[in-house]
């Protein structure tokens, strides 16, 4: 009975103390001027995908390079499964106070379409695009196909015989095949695999006729001859391959790929937002940063907070469409 | 060659801070495959970043060091508290944890370390001179053949079900309908998932494989603890005797080529070398009794396999840029961040650092020989902590390796379901193994041969048309018949006795 009294006591000090420590800060930060010392402690950031990957690399060299452009560093949090929902899911459902931003992906407007996620893709607010890369067709470098226009003909002639690669059911590689079929009126045979590398073993085997993933998936094949790069699904044509025509210079109105950027939950005060925002434009400047995303082939597109939110808004009406025209929702 | 080669291990000695990076990377990665749930994949992706700092040879040797750390570091736990480290030590931690309770942690040790040295070592040579003819090799596994082999795979339960033949194949039978859940792999349909976004990807095989085999092994000592040991368990010898030698060399070979030849094959690792290398090296025995049992001649299958598994990894990825498992595909990123453009111009263009890279993997595995035989009288220790210590630190270790793969706490649930199953499986006497091997290939079989089909068009032709499937096929079918015929020989060959004897 003695022992539960002096535990109620001990408790309530505490709780006191507690409340006590948390009114000095709220009445430190309504002191100064809002945000302007955001942050004050390390910032994490959740990554939907697993350490290793174009994913991770690129949220690395970010927190890396933030470094010199925020008071405190930012540490990356490998949270993975789902296909990137259990991640982006997290990173959505985050207290919004800009402690915990997430590395988003361009899963973020393909998931919920799909049906597989328990956030929307407006659950998380934008706070800058960092990474674009378009989806390629690619054929085996000993294929008769030198141009995109003979690689569609003999498609159209053949329905459904010209077997395509991609990254998974429902993955961006998928969805950019499918979109190419909607826009040109041919039938593809699309054959998914688990992740972008396995399809392209697979062209490389001579077993497809073609993969539809990044350029950096298929770099080092087309730099050794092995592979071509028939067209990229991109506004400009590419710094890294310049010979290779966009799809728009085959008169066929097509710009879809991947993307990835950063962003923190929907609540987020204004004022957070902007120190991230403001850091991560800074950042984007680093050579570290370039540096890593050049090697890896991986293209660097800078967007702010609404280019960044238009970006999300634009895909994920887009895919919507896709999805209910190919009937992938679940 | 043999000059590069040389002119490689030169290079290496006359840079110290390489040679220092090399053996790290060695350590680094026997402690991170040792402790449950941390994989050599893991520690690989978590170094890279470190890497991206350092000159080529010394950031890829770390890496590198990692890996074949990883891989071996997993045996150590696997056979002395039956907590596989790595998948692959799964295979392992069958007959080394019963050489341990049969007082023989030593003896295990010593060979599960020789055969990993061997085996590397053979199959980093065998990258060196044959990588280019081999590379090919890779690019001829298309679905029919990833799905043969996998199925080859399934058909091992038969020899890892240990005293019943009938309670192994209700193991992998149970193993392959939790294989179901999760993303339908072709069509991408949730299934069996009652909307839990955590097991959308199928659920997740290495919490199973900790739970089924370390936690269960705990929640049983929990139950003795209370019970005073007079016997402790002592750890004999080190050595291993010529006669040892004598019985271990030939399965480490052939282990070593089976290794070798699975690294080369995109999408199988070492764990399915690890279990393919135990059923070739018991069908093979002279000795087939002792596995199961705790035999040295399937630590040593166990251990080579997987450990050879790397330098098979290492030839498409070097040669092709294409990776062979999952270590390899973290690999490819350090080498691209590094301005190696994996692939056939590597050789051409940085042939000097190839070779220098070669020769520095095999100092590797030789600071991985030195170490890991200094160091298992130390780790063999671990043996005589009283079990009242040593239980809940494992069950710790659990859930702290379950957690640590996707920092999901959901995981560490499925860990200890998966415990409490395997407790219950260990009293009924049905083996874990067949579990593991069916979560691990379960979800490769059906999606390589729905892929296949989708790659015909829905023809069936594609599974006999083409020689490598067949021939895999085939196996697969001897393997799972053998057990049967040998049984009708054997009640003829008795009845005829019997009639004789009449």
């Amino acid at each position: 009975m003695k022992k539960k009294w002096v535990g109620g006591l001990l408790a309530s000090v505490l709780a006191v103390g507690l409340i006590g420590c948390s009114a000095g800060t709220d009445s430190a930060s309504s002191g100064s001027k809002g945000a302007s010392d955001f942050p004050k402690k390390q910032i994490e950031l959740i990554v939907p995908f697993s350490a290793g990957g174009g994913t991770d690399a690129v949220a690395r060299a970010f927190a890396d390079a933030a470094k010199k452009h925020l008071p405190k560093p930012i540490g990356v949090v490998n949270k993975t499964g789902g296909g990137g929902a259990i991640g982006l899911a997290e990173g959505a459902n985050a207290k919004p106070d800009g402690y915990k931003a997430s590395l988003v992906t361009v899963e973020l407007a393909i998931l919920p379409n799909l049906g597989l996620a328990s956030f929307q893709s407006d659950d998380l607010k934008p706070v800058a695009q960092l990474n674009a890369d378009p989806s390629a067709v690619t054929v085996a470098a000993d294929s008769p196909w030198k141009t995109l226009d003979e690689f569609l003909k003999y498609a159209k002639e053949n329905p459904e015989k010209v077997r395509i690669g991609n990254a998974g059911s429902g993955s961006i590689w998928h969805l950019s095949a499918a979109a190419l079929g909607e826009e040109t009126g041919v039938k593809f045979s699309h054959i998914p695999f688990e992740g972008a590398a396995p399809a392209v073993t697979s062209l490389l085997g001579g077993h497809l006729e073609a993969v539809t993933v990044s350029p950096a998936e298929v770099s080092s094949q087309v730099a050794a001859g092995k592979l071509r790069m028939l067209g990229v699904m991109s506004d400009e044509r590419l710094e890294a391959f310049k010979d290779v025509p966009t799809l728009k210079e085959n008169d066929i109105d097509l710009s879809i790929g991947t993307w990835r950027g950063i962003a923190v939950p929907k609540d987020t005060p204004q004022d957070v937002v902007d120190v991230l925002k403001e850091a991560s434009r800074k950042t984007v400047e680093e050579q570290s940063f370039k540096d890593v995303l050049d090697k890896l082939n991986l293209g660097i597109e800078y967007k702010d907070d609404t280019g960044f939110a238009d970006t999300i808004t634009k895909d994920s009406k887009r895919f919507k469409e896709l999805i209910d025209k190919l009937n992938l929702k679940q | 060659m043999l000059d590069l080669f040389s002119q490689g291990i030169v290079n290496i000695f006359t840079q110290p801070t390489v040679l220092l990076l090399a053996v790290l990377g060695v350590v680094v990665g026997i402690v991170v495959g040792a402790l449950p749930g941390l994989t050599a994949t893991m520690g690989v992706a978590l170094l890279l970043p470190i890497t991206f700092g350092m000159e080529p040879v010394a950031g890829l040797l770390l890496l590198s060091g990692v890996y074949f750390g990883g891989i071996y570091g997993g045996s150590i736990t696997a056979i002395l508290l039956r907590t596989p480290g790595t998948p692959a030590a799964a295979a392992t931690a069958i007959d080394g944890y019963a050489l341990t309770k049969k007082g023989m942690a030593g003896k295990a040790l010593t060979v599960a370390t020789i055969s990993s040295f061997t085996g590397g070592t053979i199959s980093i040579l065998i990258l060196m001179f044959l990588a280019p003819i081999l590379a090919n090799f890779a690019l001829k596994f298309s679905a029919p053949e990833s799905f043969a082999l996998a199925l080859f795979g399934i058909s091992i339960i038969a020899s890892i079900s240990g005293t019943s033949l009938i309670k192994g194949l209700i193991a992998g039978t149970a193993g392959l309908l939790v294989a179901t859940v999760g993303l339908d792999p072709i069509q991408g349909f949730p299934r069996f998932t009652g909307g839990i976004t955590d097991i959308m990807n199928g659920i997740p095989f290495i919490p199973v494989m900790i739970g089924l085999f370390a936690a269960s092994e705990a929640f049983k000592s929990l139950e003795e603890m209370n019970i005073t040991e007079k016997v402790k368990t002592k750890i004999q010898r080190f050595m291993i005797s010529k006669a040892d030698v004598k019985k271990i060399w030939p399965s480490i070979l052939r282990s070593t080529g089976l290794g070798t030849f699975i690294g080369i094959i995109p999408g199988a690792g070492a764990d399915i070398a690890a279990f393919v290398s135990y059923n070739e090296a018991k069908r093979f025995s002279k000795n087939k009794e002792e596995y199961g049992e705790g035999s040295l001649e399937a630590v040593a299958a166990c251990e080579s396999g997987a450990n050879a598994c790397t330098g098979g990894a290492l030839v498409p990825l070097l040669t092709l840029g294409i990776p062979g498992d999952s270590v390899t595909a973290v690999m490819l990123g350090a080498l691209m961040v590094q301005g190696l453009q994996p692939g056939p111009m590597l050789f051409k263009d940085n042939g000097d650092l190839v070779y220098t890279l070669f020769s520095g993997m095999i100092i590797c595995y030789v600071a991985m020989l030195i170490i890991g035989l200094f160091a298992a009288r130390y780790f063999a220790k671990v043996v005589e902590i009283p079990k009242a210590i040593l239980t809940p630190v494992i069950l710790m270790l659990c859930v702290v390796g379950s957690y640590a793969i996707n920092n999901n706490l959901f995981d560490v649930l499925i860990m200890l379901v998966a415990g409490i199953i395997g407790y219950f499986m260990q009293k009924f006497d049905f083996p874990a193994s067949p579990v593991v091997l069916a979560i691990i290939l379960g979800p490769m079989v059906e999606s390589q041969f729905r892929r296949a089909l989708t790659l015909s068009n829905g023809n069936y032709d594609i599974f006999y048309t083409r020689p490598i499937t067949l021939v895999l096929l085939l196996l697969s079918l001897l393997t799972l018949l053998t057990p049967i015929i040998k049984k009708i020989w054997q009640t003829n060959k008795d009845s005829k006795d019997e009639s004789v004897r009449l």
